[in-house]
Protein backbone atom coordinates (compact mmCIF):
# COMPACT_ATOMS: atom_id res chain seq x y z
CA UNK A 1 0.00 0.00 0.00
CA UNK A 2 0.90 3.36 -0.77
CA UNK A 3 1.43 6.07 1.56
CA UNK A 4 -1.32 7.90 0.97
CA UNK A 5 -3.85 5.06 1.19
CA UNK A 6 -2.38 3.84 4.30
CA UNK A 7 -3.25 6.95 5.91
CA UNK A 8 -6.62 7.56 3.83
CA UNK A 9 -7.43 3.94 5.55
CA UNK A 10 -6.72 5.19 8.87
CA UNK A 11 -8.69 8.25 8.61
CA UNK A 12 -11.96 6.16 7.61
CA UNK A 13 -10.88 4.51 11.15
CA UNK A 14 -10.57 8.25 13.24
CA UNK A 15 -14.05 9.46 10.85
CA UNK A 16 -16.00 6.17 11.58
CA UNK A 17 -15.11 6.30 15.54
CA UNK A 18 -16.29 9.49 15.73
CA UNK A 19 -19.43 8.89 13.76
CA UNK A 20 -20.50 6.25 16.10
CA UNK A 21 -19.61 8.35 19.42
CA UNK A 22 -21.89 10.73 18.14
CA UNK A 23 -24.52 8.63 17.61
CA UNK A 24 -24.50 7.06 21.07
CA UNK A 25 -27.32 8.31 23.41
CA UNK A 26 -26.57 10.17 26.50
CA UNK A 27 -27.84 6.33 28.32
CA UNK A 28 -25.04 4.45 26.74
CA UNK A 29 -22.34 5.89 28.80
CA UNK A 30 -19.66 2.40 28.90
CA UNK A 31 -19.98 2.40 25.04
CA UNK A 32 -19.49 6.24 25.37
CA UNK A 33 -16.07 5.69 27.28
CA UNK A 34 -14.89 2.78 25.38
CA UNK A 35 -15.32 4.77 21.71
CA UNK A 36 -14.02 8.05 23.25
CA UNK A 37 -10.61 6.01 24.58
CA UNK A 38 -10.28 4.00 21.53
CA UNK A 39 -10.19 7.50 19.50
CA UNK A 40 -7.73 8.56 21.94
CA UNK A 41 -5.67 6.23 20.83
CA UNK A 42 -5.99 6.19 16.99
CA UNK A 43 -5.36 9.92 17.45
CA UNK A 44 -2.49 9.37 19.47
CA UNK A 45 -0.93 7.23 17.19
CA UNK A 46 -2.55 8.60 13.93
CA UNK A 47 -0.74 12.19 15.06
CA UNK A 48 2.33 10.31 15.42
CA UNK A 49 3.37 8.44 12.71
CA UNK A 50 2.27 11.25 10.57
CA UNK A 51 5.04 13.72 12.69
CA UNK A 52 7.46 11.16 12.74
CA UNK A 53 7.39 10.04 9.12
CA UNK A 54 4.79 11.33 6.41
CA UNK A 55 5.54 14.68 7.08
CA UNK A 56 8.82 15.13 6.87
CA UNK A 57 8.84 13.17 3.80
CA UNK A 58 6.78 15.48 1.88
CA UNK A 59 8.22 18.50 3.31
CA UNK A 60 9.96 19.30 0.04
CA UNK A 61 6.85 18.27 -2.10
CA UNK A 62 3.75 20.20 0.01
CA UNK A 63 3.59 23.59 1.21
CA UNK A 64 0.71 22.51 3.70
CA UNK A 65 2.46 21.34 6.17
CA UNK A 66 2.16 24.19 8.84
CA UNK A 67 -1.86 23.96 8.40
CA UNK A 68 -1.82 20.49 8.80
CA UNK A 69 0.20 20.70 11.91
CA UNK A 70 -2.45 23.43 13.16
CA UNK A 71 -5.33 21.32 12.38
CA UNK A 72 -3.61 18.45 14.55
CA UNK A 73 -3.19 21.42 17.12
CA UNK A 74 -7.19 21.71 16.74
CA UNK A 75 -8.36 18.40 17.35
CA UNK A 76 -6.31 17.73 20.16
CA UNK A 77 -7.38 21.15 21.59
CA UNK A 78 -10.90 19.70 20.78
CA UNK A 79 -10.29 16.30 22.08
CA UNK A 80 -9.21 17.96 25.31
CA UNK A 81 -12.44 19.35 26.03
CA UNK A 82 -14.37 15.97 24.89
CA UNK A 83 -11.94 14.03 26.99
CA UNK A 84 -12.57 16.28 30.21
CA UNK A 85 -16.66 15.82 29.75
CA UNK A 86 -18.75 13.58 31.68
CA UNK A 87 -20.12 10.99 29.28
CA UNK A 88 -23.82 11.51 30.17
CA UNK A 89 -23.02 15.30 29.55
CA UNK A 90 -26.25 16.47 27.69
CA UNK A 91 -23.51 18.55 25.41
CA UNK A 92 -21.10 15.78 24.59
CA UNK A 93 -22.65 14.83 21.88
CA UNK A 94 -22.24 18.73 20.11
CA UNK A 95 -18.71 18.55 21.37
CA UNK A 96 -17.72 15.64 19.49
CA UNK A 97 -19.83 16.74 16.66
CA UNK A 98 -17.02 19.83 16.85
CA UNK A 99 -14.16 17.37 16.91
CA UNK A 100 -15.86 15.26 14.10
CA UNK A 101 -16.02 18.28 11.45
CA UNK A 102 -12.76 20.12 12.81
CA UNK A 103 -11.27 15.73 11.54
CA UNK A 104 -13.15 15.87 8.50
CA UNK A 105 -11.30 18.95 7.19
CA UNK A 106 -8.45 18.01 7.97
CA UNK A 107 -8.49 14.94 6.61
CA UNK A 108 -9.96 16.15 3.41
CA UNK A 109 -7.19 18.80 3.62
CA UNK A 110 -4.62 15.92 3.36
CA UNK A 111 -6.61 13.50 1.13
CA UNK A 112 -7.79 16.23 -1.46
CA UNK A 113 -4.53 18.73 -1.68
CA UNK A 114 -1.31 17.25 0.34
CA UNK A 115 -1.48 13.76 -0.67
CA UNK A 116 -1.89 15.05 -4.56
CA UNK A 117 1.23 17.15 -4.13
CA UNK A 118 3.20 14.00 -1.95
CA UNK A 119 2.51 11.75 -5.60
CA UNK A 120 5.72 14.09 -6.40
CA UNK A 121 8.18 11.51 -4.42
CA UNK A 122 6.84 9.24 -7.13
CA UNK A 123 5.59 5.37 -6.77
CA UNK A 124 8.19 3.44 -5.30
CA UNK A 125 9.12 6.01 -2.66
CA UNK A 126 5.44 6.25 -1.64
CA UNK A 127 5.12 2.37 -1.61
CA UNK A 128 8.18 2.13 1.18
CA UNK A 129 7.00 5.36 3.53
CA UNK A 130 3.39 3.42 3.09
CA UNK A 131 5.35 0.24 4.58
CA UNK A 132 7.19 2.12 7.08
CA UNK A 133 3.78 3.83 8.21
CA UNK A 134 2.16 0.74 8.20
CA UNK A 135 4.87 -1.16 10.30
CA UNK A 136 5.02 1.35 12.47
CA UNK A 137 1.19 1.80 13.13
CA UNK A 138 1.26 -1.37 14.16
CA UNK A 139 4.05 -1.21 16.66
CA UNK A 140 2.72 1.56 18.14
CA UNK A 141 -1.21 -0.10 18.62
CA UNK A 142 0.79 -2.61 20.45
CA UNK A 143 3.71 -0.86 22.41
CA UNK A 144 3.73 -0.31 26.13
CA UNK A 145 5.35 3.34 26.35
CA UNK A 146 1.93 4.35 23.58
CA UNK A 147 -0.44 2.97 26.60
CA UNK A 148 1.85 4.37 29.51
CA UNK A 149 1.23 7.66 27.29
CA UNK A 150 -2.23 7.26 26.80
CA UNK A 151 -3.06 7.15 30.38
CA UNK A 152 -1.41 9.81 31.20
CA UNK A 153 -2.76 12.16 28.71
CA UNK A 154 -6.42 10.39 29.99
CA UNK A 155 -5.30 11.05 33.71
CA UNK A 156 -3.52 14.68 33.32
CA UNK A 157 -6.95 15.46 31.53
CA UNK A 158 -9.45 14.88 34.31
CA UNK A 159 -7.03 16.01 37.11
CA UNK A 160 -7.18 19.57 35.02
CA UNK A 161 -10.45 22.35 35.69
CA UNK A 162 -13.03 20.27 34.24
CA UNK A 163 -14.35 21.74 30.78
CA UNK A 164 -17.60 23.77 30.98
CA UNK A 165 -19.31 24.75 27.69
CA UNK A 166 -16.48 26.40 25.21
CA UNK B 1 26.79 46.99 0.14
CA UNK B 2 23.36 48.49 1.60
CA UNK B 3 21.85 47.94 5.38
CA UNK B 4 18.89 47.49 3.23
CA UNK B 5 20.63 44.56 1.52
CA UNK B 6 22.58 43.66 4.70
CA UNK B 7 18.93 43.48 6.76
CA UNK B 8 17.27 41.72 3.95
CA UNK B 9 19.74 39.02 3.58
CA UNK B 10 19.65 38.05 7.35
CA UNK B 11 16.03 37.97 7.74
CA UNK B 12 15.94 35.72 4.63
CA UNK B 13 18.82 33.42 6.09
CA UNK B 14 16.11 33.13 9.46
CA UNK B 15 13.10 32.71 7.30
CA UNK B 16 14.54 29.47 5.56
CA UNK B 17 16.49 28.07 8.47
CA UNK B 18 14.30 24.73 8.11
CA UNK B 19 16.84 23.41 11.50
CA UNK B 20 14.32 25.47 13.65
CA UNK B 21 11.46 23.91 12.46
CA UNK B 22 11.77 21.01 14.94
CA UNK B 23 12.82 23.21 17.91
CA UNK B 24 9.69 25.36 17.21
CA UNK B 25 7.38 22.68 17.31
CA UNK B 26 8.73 21.33 20.66
CA UNK B 27 8.25 24.52 22.07
CA UNK B 28 4.83 24.83 20.66
CA UNK B 29 3.87 21.43 22.63
CA UNK B 30 4.52 22.70 25.27
CA UNK B 31 2.97 26.10 25.46
CA UNK B 32 -0.27 23.60 24.24
CA UNK B 33 0.38 21.35 27.41
CA UNK B 34 0.29 24.39 29.61
CA UNK B 35 -2.81 25.71 28.26
CA UNK B 36 -3.91 22.08 28.69
CA UNK B 37 -3.35 22.07 32.33
CA UNK B 38 -5.33 24.89 32.81
CA UNK B 39 -8.26 23.14 31.79
CA UNK B 40 -11.48 24.89 31.17
CA UNK B 41 -9.78 28.01 31.31
CA UNK B 42 -6.97 27.41 28.91
CA UNK B 43 -9.27 29.63 26.47
CA UNK B 44 -10.37 32.20 27.99
CA UNK B 45 -6.61 32.64 28.82
CA UNK B 46 -5.42 32.50 25.98
CA UNK B 47 -8.20 34.95 24.42
CA UNK B 48 -6.69 37.97 27.36
CA UNK B 49 -3.81 37.41 25.95
CA UNK B 50 -4.05 37.70 22.51
CA UNK B 51 -6.20 40.84 23.12
CA UNK B 52 -9.38 39.66 21.98
CA UNK B 53 -10.96 42.03 24.51
CA UNK B 54 -8.76 44.73 23.61
CA UNK B 55 -9.70 44.19 19.58
CA UNK B 56 -6.32 44.33 18.46
CA UNK B 57 -3.03 41.90 19.30
CA UNK B 58 -1.76 42.71 23.34
CA UNK B 59 1.73 42.06 22.42
CA UNK B 60 2.85 45.29 20.61
CA UNK B 61 0.92 47.56 23.28
CA UNK B 62 3.30 45.16 26.27
CA UNK B 63 6.48 45.54 24.52
CA UNK B 64 6.50 49.39 25.07
CA UNK B 65 7.46 48.60 28.51
CA UNK B 66 10.18 46.39 28.81
CA UNK B 67 11.96 48.59 25.74
CA UNK B 68 11.13 51.69 27.56
CA UNK B 69 12.56 51.09 30.79
CA UNK B 70 15.68 49.31 29.52
CA UNK B 71 16.17 52.58 27.16
CA UNK B 72 15.49 54.77 30.72
CA UNK B 73 18.14 52.59 32.34
CA UNK B 74 21.18 53.26 29.43
CA UNK B 75 20.17 56.82 30.00
CA UNK B 76 20.83 56.85 33.55
CA UNK B 77 24.22 54.40 33.68
CA UNK B 78 25.30 56.66 30.53
CA UNK B 79 25.03 59.58 33.23
CA UNK B 80 26.53 57.53 36.30
CA UNK B 81 29.36 56.58 34.07
CA UNK B 82 30.09 60.00 32.42
CA UNK B 83 30.52 60.81 36.37
CA UNK B 84 27.41 63.28 36.51
CA UNK B 85 24.35 60.93 37.88
CA UNK B 86 23.08 62.06 40.90
CA UNK B 87 22.92 60.31 44.41
CA UNK B 88 19.44 58.35 43.33
CA UNK B 89 20.66 57.69 39.55
CA UNK B 90 21.98 54.09 40.61
CA UNK B 91 18.45 53.58 42.69
CA UNK B 92 16.57 54.56 39.33
CA UNK B 93 18.36 52.68 37.20
CA UNK B 94 17.82 49.36 39.34
CA UNK B 95 14.18 50.43 39.41
CA UNK B 96 13.72 50.92 35.79
CA UNK B 97 15.16 47.78 34.97
CA UNK B 98 13.03 45.72 37.31
CA UNK B 99 9.78 47.61 35.72
CA UNK B 100 11.16 46.25 32.05
CA UNK B 101 11.92 42.84 33.45
CA UNK B 102 8.31 42.28 35.01
CA UNK B 103 6.72 44.03 31.19
CA UNK B 104 9.34 41.06 29.52
CA UNK B 105 7.66 38.35 30.90
CA UNK B 106 4.18 39.48 30.31
CA UNK B 107 5.51 40.08 26.77
CA UNK B 108 7.04 36.59 26.58
CA UNK B 109 3.40 35.52 27.76
CA UNK B 110 1.31 37.53 25.09
CA UNK B 111 4.47 36.85 22.48
CA UNK B 112 4.57 33.23 22.87
CA UNK B 113 0.68 32.84 22.50
CA UNK B 114 0.34 34.26 19.54
CA UNK B 115 3.34 32.88 17.97
CA UNK B 116 2.17 29.50 18.18
CA UNK B 117 -0.17 30.03 15.31
CA UNK B 118 2.41 31.19 12.94
CA UNK B 119 3.56 29.22 9.78
CA UNK B 120 6.44 28.59 8.32
CA UNK B 121 8.37 32.03 7.95
CA UNK B 122 7.01 33.69 10.33
CA UNK B 123 7.34 31.07 12.74
CA UNK B 124 11.05 30.57 12.15
CA UNK B 125 11.54 34.71 13.10
CA UNK B 126 9.39 34.31 15.39
CA UNK B 127 11.15 31.86 17.33
CA UNK B 128 14.50 34.09 17.57
CA UNK B 129 13.09 36.67 18.31
CA UNK B 130 12.16 34.81 21.35
CA UNK B 131 15.12 33.80 21.45
CA UNK B 132 16.95 37.06 21.66
CA UNK B 133 14.19 38.32 24.04
CA UNK B 134 14.35 35.62 26.62
CA UNK B 135 18.46 36.37 25.82
CA UNK B 136 17.91 40.39 26.94
CA UNK B 137 15.98 39.03 30.20
CA UNK B 138 18.47 37.00 30.86
CA UNK B 139 21.24 39.59 30.89
CA UNK B 140 19.22 42.18 32.63
CA UNK B 141 18.35 39.86 35.74
CA UNK B 142 22.10 39.49 35.76
CA UNK B 143 22.63 43.06 35.47
CA UNK B 144 20.20 43.47 38.80
CA UNK B 145 21.99 40.78 40.75
CA UNK B 146 25.42 42.56 39.96
CA UNK B 147 23.90 45.74 40.91
CA UNK B 148 22.85 44.46 44.57
CA UNK B 149 26.52 42.88 44.82
CA UNK B 150 27.91 46.23 43.50
CA UNK B 151 29.58 44.93 40.67
CA UNK B 152 28.70 48.46 38.87
CA UNK B 153 30.66 48.38 35.85
CA UNK B 154 29.79 44.82 34.69
CA UNK B 155 26.12 45.52 35.50
CA UNK B 156 26.13 48.26 33.35
CA UNK B 157 28.13 46.72 30.49
CA UNK B 158 25.61 43.93 30.61
CA UNK B 159 22.74 46.08 30.92
CA UNK B 160 24.13 47.51 27.35
CA UNK B 161 24.99 43.91 25.56
CA UNK B 162 20.88 43.36 26.80
CA UNK B 163 19.95 46.91 25.04
CA UNK B 164 21.60 45.75 21.78
CA UNK B 165 20.30 42.59 21.67
CA UNK B 166 16.30 44.03 22.33
CA UNK B 167 17.24 46.31 19.57
CA UNK B 168 18.01 43.59 17.20
CA UNK B 169 14.72 41.79 18.30
CA UNK B 170 12.33 44.92 17.98
CA UNK B 171 13.65 45.08 14.55
CA UNK B 172 12.55 41.02 14.14
CA UNK B 173 9.15 42.03 15.85
CA UNK B 174 8.93 44.73 12.96
CA UNK B 175 9.28 42.25 10.09
CA UNK B 176 6.96 40.01 12.23
CA UNK B 177 3.72 42.63 11.69
CA UNK B 178 5.09 44.52 8.69
CA UNK B 179 6.50 41.82 6.71
CA UNK B 180 4.63 38.89 7.62
CA UNK B 181 1.45 40.61 8.85
CA UNK B 182 0.96 38.59 11.77
CA UNK B 183 -1.44 40.22 14.13
CA UNK B 184 -2.63 42.34 11.29
CA UNK B 185 -6.46 42.15 10.13
CA UNK B 186 -6.70 39.80 7.17
CA UNK B 187 -10.33 40.39 6.77
CA UNK B 188 -11.77 41.70 3.57
CA UNK B 189 -11.46 45.59 3.81
CA UNK B 190 -13.40 46.75 0.93
CA UNK B 191 -16.94 48.53 1.25
CA UNK B 192 -18.08 46.32 -1.81
CA UNK B 193 -20.75 45.44 -2.94
CA UNK B 194 -22.59 48.63 -2.28
CA UNK B 195 -25.99 47.89 -3.96
CA UNK B 196 -27.78 44.66 -3.32
CA UNK B 197 -25.78 41.93 -5.30
CA UNK B 198 -27.39 38.46 -6.02
CA UNK B 199 -24.86 35.37 -4.60
CA UNK B 200 -26.54 32.16 -4.66
CA UNK B 201 -29.69 30.31 -5.36
CA UNK B 202 -31.59 29.94 -2.25
CA UNK B 203 -32.23 26.41 -2.60
CA UNK B 204 -28.22 25.65 -2.99
CA UNK B 205 -28.27 26.75 1.11
CA UNK B 206 -28.82 23.82 3.83
CA UNK B 207 -29.75 24.80 7.06
CA UNK B 208 -26.55 25.33 9.82
CA UNK B 209 -23.85 24.73 6.93
CA UNK B 210 -21.56 27.67 6.11
CA UNK B 211 -21.19 28.11 2.50
CA UNK B 212 -18.30 30.16 0.72
CA UNK B 213 -19.49 32.16 -2.40
CA UNK B 214 -17.45 35.06 -3.83
CA UNK B 215 -18.81 38.74 -5.08
CA UNK B 216 -16.48 40.80 -6.92
CA UNK B 217 -13.39 38.84 -6.32
CA UNK B 218 -14.02 39.53 -2.46
CA UNK B 219 -15.02 35.89 -0.97
CA UNK B 220 -18.09 35.94 1.79
CA UNK B 221 -19.74 33.06 3.60
CA UNK B 222 -23.47 32.34 3.65
CA UNK B 223 -25.26 30.56 6.32
CA UNK B 224 -29.12 29.85 6.44
CA UNK B 225 -29.86 29.70 10.16
CA UNK B 226 -33.35 29.84 11.76
CA UNK B 227 -35.22 30.99 8.18
CA UNK B 228 -32.69 33.73 7.83
CA UNK B 229 -29.38 34.12 5.64
CA UNK B 230 -26.78 35.62 7.68
CA UNK B 231 -23.17 37.00 4.91
CA UNK B 232 -19.94 37.35 6.78
CA UNK B 233 -16.52 37.88 5.27
CA UNK B 234 -15.29 34.58 3.67
CA UNK B 235 -11.16 35.58 4.96
CA UNK B 236 -10.21 35.05 8.49
CA UNK B 237 -8.97 38.09 10.32
CA UNK B 238 -6.54 36.21 12.07
CA UNK B 239 -4.40 34.83 9.24
CA UNK B 240 -6.87 34.68 6.38
CA UNK B 241 -7.96 31.05 6.50
CA UNK B 242 -10.87 29.83 4.19
CA UNK B 243 -13.98 30.27 6.25
CA UNK B 244 -15.95 29.27 3.16
CA UNK B 245 -14.70 25.57 4.50
CA UNK B 246 -15.11 26.50 8.09
CA UNK B 247 -18.54 24.79 10.19
CA UNK B 248 -20.79 25.84 12.82
CA UNK B 249 -20.65 25.18 16.44
CA UNK B 250 -23.42 26.71 18.85
CA UNK B 251 -24.13 28.98 16.19
CA UNK B 252 -20.96 30.56 15.69
CA UNK B 253 -18.86 30.32 12.24
CA UNK B 254 -15.25 28.52 13.42
CA UNK B 255 -12.05 28.90 11.07
CA UNK B 256 -10.93 25.38 9.92
CA UNK B 257 -7.08 26.88 10.40
CA UNK B 258 -6.39 27.66 14.24
CA UNK B 259 -10.18 27.59 15.73
CA UNK B 260 -11.14 31.46 16.01
CA UNK B 261 -15.23 31.49 16.02
CA UNK B 262 -17.44 34.12 15.27
CA UNK B 263 -20.70 35.54 16.07
CA UNK B 264 -22.49 35.61 12.65
CA UNK B 265 -25.34 38.50 13.41
CA UNK B 266 -21.89 40.89 14.48
CA UNK B 267 -18.99 39.25 13.05
CA UNK B 268 -17.15 39.93 16.39
CA UNK B 269 -14.90 37.07 17.73
CA UNK B 270 -16.53 35.04 20.16
CA UNK B 271 -12.79 33.22 20.79
CA UNK B 272 -9.45 33.74 19.13
CA UNK B 273 -6.93 33.43 18.19
CA UNK B 274 -8.74 36.37 15.68
CA UNK B 275 -8.37 39.91 17.73
CA UNK B 276 -10.49 41.45 14.86
CA UNK B 277 -14.02 41.20 13.41
CA UNK B 278 -15.42 39.92 10.29
CA UNK B 279 -17.21 42.17 7.99
CA UNK B 280 -20.54 41.96 7.86
CA UNK B 281 -22.70 42.37 5.01
CA UNK B 282 -26.97 42.98 4.74
CA UNK B 283 -28.84 39.96 2.78
CA UNK B 284 -32.41 39.69 1.64
CA UNK B 285 -34.15 36.83 -0.90
CA UNK B 286 -35.34 38.72 -4.15
CA UNK B 287 -36.65 36.14 -6.54
CA UNK B 288 -35.27 33.10 -4.93
CA UNK B 289 -31.77 34.52 -4.49
CA UNK B 290 -29.43 35.74 -2.02
CA UNK B 291 -28.70 39.30 -2.52
CA UNK B 292 -26.17 40.91 -0.33
CA UNK B 293 -24.94 44.64 0.22
CA UNK B 294 -21.82 45.65 2.29
CA UNK B 295 -22.85 46.62 6.15
CA UNK B 296 -22.08 49.82 6.90
CA UNK B 297 -20.05 49.98 10.46
CA UNK B 298 -19.56 51.78 13.03
CA UNK B 299 -16.09 50.99 12.57
CA UNK B 300 -13.75 52.15 9.17
CA UNK B 301 -13.50 49.39 7.31
CA UNK B 302 -9.62 48.38 8.16
CA UNK B 303 -6.80 49.42 5.87
CA UNK B 304 -8.92 51.53 3.72
CA UNK B 305 -8.60 54.81 4.15
CA UNK B 306 -10.46 57.66 2.55
CA UNK B 307 -8.07 58.60 -0.17
CA UNK B 308 -7.97 54.74 -1.52
CA UNK B 309 -11.53 54.61 -1.91
CA UNK B 310 -11.70 57.68 -3.42
CA UNK B 311 -9.27 56.35 -6.17
CA UNK B 312 -10.88 53.13 -7.01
Amino acid sequence: MKADEVLTAHHDVLRGLLRDLAETTDAETERRRQLRDELLRQLEIHTQIEDELFYPAVRNVSPLLSLAHAEHRQIDDQLATVMRMAVDDPEFVPEVRMLEKTLRHHTMEEEQRMFPHSHALGEDRLEELGEQLRARQHELARSGGMRLIIRLKRATLRLTPTAGPS
Amino acid sequence: MSVRTLLERAVGTVERWQVLDAPGYQVEHAISLTFLLSGRYARRLQDVLHGVWLGHPLHPFLVAVPIGSWGAAAVLDGLDAAGRGGPGTGQAARAVIRLGVAGAVASAATGLTDWQHAHDEARRVGLVHGTLNGTALALYTWSLADRTRGRATRARLTAAAGYAVVLASGYLGGVLSYRHRLGVDHSESRRDPRRFTPVAEVADLTEGRPVGVYVDGVPLVLVATGGEVRAVGGRCPHLGGPLGEGWLHRGELVCPWHGSRFHLDTGEPAQGPSTAPLPCYDTRIHDGRVEVRRRARWRTPTATTAVEEASR
